[in-house]
């Protein structure tokens, strides 16, 4: 929302709890439709910045890397308790326990050795549809239909109401739709069905970045590894991927190949590149130093949307779940599928690789949590 | 009158947003492509799922079962 006092060189925005002011003069010459054929010639410029350097394809370049070898990868914990879809799941720095959310209101953490669950919140929303673990192991985030991000501390004492603590750090306009802690457990980064992305402070709540750019949903975000600096990507229901720098709300790099909506974006481990899985049936590769896609995992037997995507530690292997209930795994640099799992007895919704990078979780449609090693 | 200066404002926030994106360094995809590849090679001996671990130093893949004492 935004209040507009138009003047000729005076225009007032009232954004959440912060106030920018502009002067704003109009050139003569500065008319819509001069802006407009401006526009249009440095998006041809860009496309054509960005076609100069593609010398090559990934997967050229890939031909002497030596293939994988068998790849065999089984369901080995279950995790059952949700009364609805799983939408959402996060890993503990443990390596150890989980925290998911679903459709039924509830947030649940897991022991994922042992599949006992540890603790579970009722969220006063349905469709729960992000959950975060906290770096310290200490508290979990989530929010959904709410509009909100709420921070519960998770208690040693098992029979404590851990909805008697909860703290309300973020306030969007539409559903959240993604939540991940930035390295600490004081700020969270949050993306929105408002179209837009915040970064907040845990302790005040406060609102310290807003990134604007989308023009759609907001479906999705991905930090950047520590060691590349302040930037995450972000993708939406504009079929946009957007790399933004976290200090000044700036969008650094836009990339635009998908065909539909972006579910899932993750990044490489090195932090020079993110992959996205989208409804288009394709999970694509963008490198952040050239500036463009360079590959597309694709086949023509796949037609139904990726919904979550992550890579294995070395950035080798990438694991996507998609709507039609499968994981396929993906040889990154060669562009081919390694393997193709079956489990799940219905859409898979959230899929990440743990912290010691030995397994990865999905969740689904199908009310349960699959451990796959 | 307003709207048109909305539609103004924003194309103009359009137009300077491609600047700054047409203006950053690139590198040639080639160049980046031996980066990727170099860190998978380098990092594959740290993958389990690349170069498998032996069974039990994989937890999840253990056969043995926890039990909780009630």
């Amino acid at each position: 929302d935004f209040l507009h006092i138009c003047k000729q060189c005076f225009i007032l925005w009232l954004r959440e709890k912060q106030f920018s002011l502009f002067f704003c003069e109009v050139q003569p010459n500065e008319t819509l439709t001069n802006l407009k054929a401006e526009s249009d010639t440095l998006k041809t410029k860009l496309e054509d910045e960005r076609a100069k350097l593609h010398d090559v394809e990934l997967h050229q370049v890939a031909e002497k890397v030596d293939g994988l070898g068998q790849f065999i990868m089984k369901t080995r914990r279950t995790l059952k308790g949700h009364g609805n879809k799983v939408l959402c799941m996060d890993w503990c720095k443990d390596k150890r326990r989980i925290v998911s959310s679903s459709q039924d209101g509830k947030v649940i953490v897991w022991d994922a050795f042992t599949t006992n669950k540890e603790h579970a919140v009722t969220m006063p929303c349905t469709w729960v549809m992000a959950c975060a673990y906290a770096p310290s192991g200490c508290a979990v985030a989530c929010g959904g239909l709410d509009n909100k991000c709420s921070v519960y501390p998770l208690s040693l004492d098992k029979n404590e109401n851990l909805a008697a603590k909860k703290k309300s750090v973020a306030m969007h306009t539409n559903y959240l739709s993604a939540c991940s802690f930035t390295n600490s457990d004081m700020q969270i980064l949050t993306s929105s069905g408002d179209g837009t992305c915040a970064l907040w402070d845990v302790e005040s709540g406060q609102l310290l970045q807003s990134f604007h750019g989308h023009t759609a949903d907001v479906l999705c975000l991905d930090l950047a590894p520590s060691e590349t600096g302040n930037t995450f990507v972000s993708g939406g229901c504009d079929k946009k991927a957007n790399v933004w720098d976290m200090r000044s709300g700036q969008c650094i790099q836009s990339f635009e190949t998908h065909e539909s909506d972006i579910n899932s974006v993750r990044y490489y481990p090195s932090g020079d590149a993110f992959a996205s899985g989208s409804d288009d049936a394709t999970c694509r590769l963008y490198d952040l130093r050239a500036d463009r896609e360079v590959a597309i995992y694709s086949k023509e037997s796949i037609i139904f949307g990726a919904s979550s995507v992550d890579f294995s530690l070395s950035g080798r292997l990438l694991f996507g779940g998609y709507n039609d209930y499968t994981i396929n795994v993906w040889d990154v640099l060669k562009g081919t599928r390694v393997s193709i799992l079956f489990g799940h007895e219905n859409r898979v919704s959230t899929l990440r690789l743990s912290p010691d990078g030995t397994a990865f979780c999905t969740g689904s449609w199908d009310h349960t949590l699959r451990i796959w090693a | 009158m307003s709207n048109n200066m909305a539609k103004i404002t924003d194309i103009r926030k359009t137009v300077e947003q491609l600047k700054l994106e047409v203006n950053i360094e690139r590198m040639m995809v080639s160049k980046a492509a031996a980066d990727l590849m170099a860190f998978c090679e380098a990092h594959a001996k740290e993958d389990p799922l690349v170069i498998p671990v032996s069974s039990s130093e994989n937890p999840f893949r253990e056969k043995k079962f926890f039990c909780a004492i009630l």
